[in-house]
């Protein structure tokens, strides 16, 4: 019952959300290995991470097999849970833009728009009135419109290094993403306690 | 898209024996506890006019499953059972005895958009009272409801209560308006609390009130309400005095642990308009079941009558109840054509003891040991040695 488990993205995020629990103050193991466990115990707090691929923390989360867990916004946006949005992290910046070979026009009649959000980019393209085709890729986004896939992606800038690299560049920003710190509604109300410590110490990390 | 002979629609469900034993366990407890306390169960019908309660019902038009009848009029399978019983009681039988208590087990019909496996057919059970205003008749349902969860020995059980009306009427007195009042309920219902502290940014609420504001969303007592009431204004203040001569009755039953008083609480059921409560457990991930006073809604079937009630969602509750109650199969009597008129003397006389009896004729098993496995004893007629 004391137990709180959160469930992490695995990657880059990973280093600093945990970099970011150790500077609130959590006694947690010096160096995790995240490339191949899945679960790893922080006796001295109690705690239990899943790691976690950053799409599937919502789902754990949502259905409480992890109390709480860390997501990008961007993550939050395309899958809609039924999560508590708690604190927003401020950590692993970043944007989702529309992008696309430069000087070139949307096909006036039907445009095609590859993208690992789905969701994000229909709203987008609706919200402009545009009639568009989604194409859903699981990677590689980029080189959609290089073979003539797409007209545009849409995608998570960070630097916009990746873009610049494939020749691409940035149309439209849709919105701004950084990672949050979201609740199980259950664990939200069973172990409120412990939860609202934890938002609390991360608040100060995040605003600091 | 050819069909598989075995599948089922998009988010149905077969019960297999086991689920359908406990579930009717469930039923017949929590069905009991309602009649108890003087509530009389009713039916309502599966399909209802799309124009009447599809609309009332404040579910989703897109979770609605919708189907024409041979009028061409737009029918749904019911999506809930308050809407259906608040028409029952403004229709012609109840409108008499006011205040009447009705209770329900029904299933309710939902279409799930993610995840096939997501129930769109699942069973409530839960009670309304209608035509009572008091606070009494909200601390009944709170504890009847809790009195179900009890017997049904789900853990570490939670009852988190806010006030719709108390929360509206406070986000006036920070001077908002309408508009901005539905931006932070959406905030709200939505549990987003990163969106909900966006917009204390963008609203005009003096500098000074901002953190008192802020704190909304973190309070456990109704102590903690007292630092957004104003004590000067009548209504304010007598909903607090109502609310707390709620605790003192909640407090009296036992319940005072289990309680949290969160203001900023409130459902996404719009129809709610005061009092509303949601019950979660530690065994499911998803709350057990919700309530609330919906003097609105009466008043869309042309009644002038407060009512109150609750649902709980029986296949939460299925994954909350303790899994020691372990159903112990029970007696099998094998038997042969010789021993036939004694194995059923035999099975007549344990029936009539309460016993599960199942009677079997031995050669038609084709294997004999998984098959006694299943029973908790068994009687072999059947000429093999009893074991």
């Amino acid at each position: 019952m004391d137990e709180l488990t959160i469930a992490m993205p695995k990657g880059r995020i990973f280093e600093e959300a945990y970099e970011l629990l150790v500077n609130a103050g959590y006694d947690l193991p010096k160096e995790i290995d995240d490339s191949r466990k899945l679960i790893v115990e922080a006796p001295n707090e109690k705690i239990r991470f899943i790691l976690a691929k950053p799409m599937d923390v919502p789902v754990y989360v949502e259905h409480g097999v992890a109390d709480v867990g860390i997501a990008g916004k961007d993550v939050m946006l395309e899958l809609d849970r039924s999560v508590h949005e708690l604190l927003d992290l401020g950590i692993s910046q970043c944007y989702i833009a529309t992008a696309g070979l430069p000087n070139t026009e949307m096909n006036p009649v039907t445009p095609r728009i590859a993208t690992k959000y789905p969701r994000i980019a229909s709203r987008f393209y609706r919200g402009m009135g545009e009639q568009v085709e989604i194409i859903e890729l699981n990677g590689s986004i980029e080189l959609a419109p290089m073979i003539g896939l797409a007209d545009r992606i849409v995608d998570i800038v960070s630097t916009g290094k990746t873009l610049k690299e494939n020749g691409l560049v940035e149309y439209e920003k849709i919105v701004d993403i950084t990672s949050r710190l979201i609740a199980n509604p259950v664990s939200y109300r069973l172990k409120q306690d412990r939860i609202q410590e934890l938002v609390e110490k991360l608040r100060k990390q995040a605003m600091g | 898209m050819t069909i598989e002979m075995f599948e089922k629609p998009l988010g149905m469900r077969d019960d297999f024996p086991f689920i359908a034993k406990k579930k009717a366990e469930l039923r017949t407890k929590g069905t009991e506890i309602m009649q108890q306390a003087g509530y009389d169960l009713l039916q309502t019908p599966t399909l209802e006019y799309y124009e009447t309660i599809g609309k009332i019902s404040a579910i989703p038009d897109k979770a609605l499953f919708k189907l024409l009848d041979s009028q061409g009029e737009t029918l749904v399978l019911r999506p809930d059972m308050t809407s259906p019983i608040a028409r029952v009681a403004a229709s012609k039988l109840l409108k008499e005895k006011m205040p009447v208590r009705l209770g329900y087990y029904s299933n309710v019909f939902r279409a799930q958009k993610r995840e096939g496996g997501r129930p769109a057919e699942f069973e409530q059970m839960g009670v309304e009272l209608i035509g009572d205003n008091s606070l009494y008749a909200d601390a009944e349902v709170i504890i009847l409801a809790s009195a179900i969860l009890k017997e049904l020995e789900v853990e570490s059980g939670r009852i988190v209560i806010g006030h719709t009306q108390l929360l509206q009427s406070i986000l006036k007195e920070f001077g908002l308006d309408e508009r901005q009042i539905e931006k932070v309920r959406e905030a709200l219902v939505s549990k987003n609390s990163v969106r909900f502290e966006q917009l204390v940014g963008e609203l005009a609420i003096a500098s000074e009130k901002v953190e008192v504001f802020k704190a909304l969303n973190r309070s456990k007592t109704l102590e903690d309400w007292k630092q957004w009431i104003n004590f000067t204004n009548p209504e304010q203040n007598a909903l607090y005095e109502e609310m707390l001569k709620l605790e003192k009755i909640i407090d009296r039953n036992g319940l005072s642990d289990s309680v949290t008083y969160d203001l900023s609480f409130i459902s996404h059921m719009t129809y709610y308009t005061g009092l509303v409560f949601e019950f979660y457990g530690a065994g499911s991930g998803f709350p057990l079941g919700n309530g609330g006073r919906y003097d609105g809604l009466m008043n869309q079937f042309g009644l002038q009558v407060g009512a109150t009630g609750f649902g709980l969602r029986v296949d939460r509750l299925l994954e909350a109840i303790s899994p020691n109650q372990e159903n112990s199969a029970g007696t099998l009597i094998l038997f042969v054509e010789e021993t036939e008129q004694e194995a059923h003397e035999e099975a007549q006389k344990l029936r009539a003891q309460g016993e599960h009896v199942t009677l079997q004729y031995a050669p038609a098993v084709q294997a004999i040991d998984e098959f006694t496995g299943l029973f908790k004893e068994v009687r072999r007629l059947d000429g093999a040695l009893n074991g």
